[in-house]
């Protein structure tokens, strides 16, 4: 049975389209990550499976119970952590947390434990006194992901995890995230950030403009678009050879990088069959010292862009 | 524990702890007391010689009436003070989204937010009522401690509608200015209404003309607006949950 599925999924607010059809199915115990532009229609998505929004049609199903705005059956089995948490400023983080667990009703003892836990989780047990209103951004974030775990979800919304954390706290919540994964919990993330969908999800869905670009595996999604990207190495300044590339017309992008000694190139081919005849050609020419040359898989984020990044309205 | 009371225990501690509950106490406790004193010593504090009119001596029933007259003006604006913002201010800082994507019922959000509500009132107009009524003993004599706390519960009844139209408003707008003006709109018409002939019978507003009856001199029972006031209270109360749970969050 799949963790989350909808059919024909619309909302419109007044003559704006924010989801327009949307159809997904995400099965069980897997990371989803939710890519788009802004605007694209990723939180009114989340609400909507939160049960905190309506479609204006479609419908849509998680964790096996159709979606019914505030639905107690439906919400007791999920978790939510918005783009932006907000919190009671007057209490303390440990507060918070038994306020959340004693809306799930859960025991007395089951609360002390669970605070203990997810404090720990998060790192926050040595603030847990601390009213909110003293919390950074980051620690807010961190208490917003311990309250989505408070009941221990089977599928959890997650909106930009990872926003407001230090790389650091980025790297734990990932780590975290996938723990959650191998206990059964189904992960639904929105994000901008890329390399961090890239690490932890294992399907990802675009959107844009309300619309489903595609929905497919991470790995999927690379080898599919595996033919354009080139990534080569010299031991001498690259510039000058990725200028002499870009108005080139098989060329669709050049990036230049740099690591200690080594000057990087990835060149995006609009045209492979002629890239791999001139790329060589070229570089023989250039008198530039090649260290290495390979095709290689694009990030998530280069397809990201190659989908959505290039819309004209 | 069900919602409700999850709800109704945090949104007391949140009145405790933002000093709303001792602000409001406060307030009705000075009016409660300030009232009979001040017209004891009206005649100390205005020289004879700067009035041309004079000042009568008040009574008992004078002292109590102007309490009453106090708690219907100055509880009506502490009322929408501290309510407008009791729903709208979740809605837009997005608490409330937090606390709804748990298992919780709209009704029970905005039925614990107007409890906690009458429970602050009610604490603040008790600690009033025992203010005036001291002073009031002290300074002009017993007002009769049977009727003066029927006084105080229309009183507290007229409130408590006050809140509840308050509240249904709060979930109407996200801005709570805009519900606080809505509110005091709604209630001066509807306070507008006692006086009109038909309506007096049945108007919620008339519940303080009867307090005053009743703390004063004793009159007549309007059970009619008894029983509409507490209808009203209840009818705003579903009306507000139910325009709330259609709202999006």
């Amino acid at each position: 049975m799949p963790a989350i599925r909808c059919q024909g999924l619309t909302k419109h607010y007044g003559s704006i389209v924010a989801l327009d059809n949307l159809d997904l199915t995400i099965e069980e115990k897997v990371i989803f990550g939710f890519l788009g532009p802004n605007g694209a229609g990723k939180t009114t998505a989340l609400k909507i499976f939160t049960g905190l929004s309506r479609p204006t049609s479609g419908k849509a199903w998680v964790a096996g119970e159709e979606i019914v705005s505030h639905s107690r059956s439906l919400q007791s089995k999920i978790g939510y952590l918005p783009e932006e948490p907000a919190f009671y400023n007057w209490m303390t983080g440990r507060e918070y947390l038994t306020f959340v667990g004693q809306l799930f009703s859960l025991s007395s003892g089951d609360i002390v434990k669970r605070c203990n836990e997810l404090l720990e989780l998060v790192d926050l047990s040595r603030d847990a006194l601390r009213r909110v209103s003293g919390y950074s951004r980051g620690m807010r974030q961190r208490l917003g992901i311990a309250q989505a775990l408070m009941n221990k979800p089977s599928v959890l919304f997650l909106d930009e995890p990872c926003s407001a954390l230090d790389p650091l706290g980025r790297l734990e919540v990932l780590e975290t995230l996938i723990r959650l994964k191998e206990q059964a919990t189904t992960i639904f993330m929105s994000s901008h950030i890329l390399a961090d969908v890239e690490r932890v999800c294992d399907v990802v869905g675009i959107i844009d403009r309300g619309r489903l670009v595609v929905e497919s595996g991470v790995e999927e999604l690379r080898q599919r678009f595996a033919h354009s990207v080139f990534e080569i190495e010299f031991e001498e300044p690259a510039a000058p050879f990725a200028r002499l590339l870009e108005p080139l017309p098989w060329v669709e992008k050049v990036k230049a990088g740099e690591e200690g000694n080594v000057f990087k190139l990835r060149v995006g081919a609009r045209d492979v069959a002629t890239a791999k005849v001139e790329l060589p050609r070229m570089i023989a020419e250039s008198g530039l010292t090649l260290r290495q040359y390979q095709m290689v898989l694009p990030t998530l984020e280069e397809v990201f862009i190659e989908l959505v990044g290039n819309r004209k309205d | 524990m069900s919602s409700f009371f999850v709800l109704f225990k945090k949104e007391l501690r949140g009145q405790l702890r933002t000093y709303r509950l001792l602000i409001v106490v406060a307030v009705f406790f000075v009016f409660g007391l300030g009232t009979p004193l001040m017209l004891k010593y009206l005649h100390a504090l205005v020289p004879a010689e700067d009035v041309a009119i004079s000042i009568p001596e008040f009574t008992t029933a004078d002292a109590v009436q102007s309490y009453i007259s106090s708690l219907g003006q100055l509880g009506l604006i502490a009322a929408i003070l501290v309510a407008m913002g009791s729903v709208a201010t979740e809605r837009e800082s997005g608490t409330a989204a937090m606390t709804l994507s748990k298992p919780v019922g709209c009704g029970s959000f905005i039925l614990a937010k107007l409890a906690a509500l009458a429970v602050t009132f009610g604490v603040a107009i008790a600690v009033g009522a025992v203010g005036c009524y001291l002073y009031t003993v002290v300074l002009f004599g017993n007002p009769g401690g049977f009727d003066f706390f029927i006084a105080n519960l229309l009183g507290a009844l007229y409130l408590l509608f006050c809140l509840a139209v308050t509240v249904m408003y709060s979930g109407f707008v996200k801005s709570p200015i805009a519900a606080g003006g809505l509110s005091l709109v709604t209630l001066a018409a509807i306070a507008g209404t006692a006086g009109l002939p038909g309506m007096k019978d049945y108007s919620p507003g008339a519940l303080l003309s009867w307090a005053e009856d009743v703390a004063s001199a004793g009159g007549p029972n309007s059970w009619w607006v008894l029983v509409v006031s507490v209808a009203l209270i209840i009818i705003t109360t579903l009306i507000g949950w139910q325009v709330f749970k259609r709202k999006e969050l």
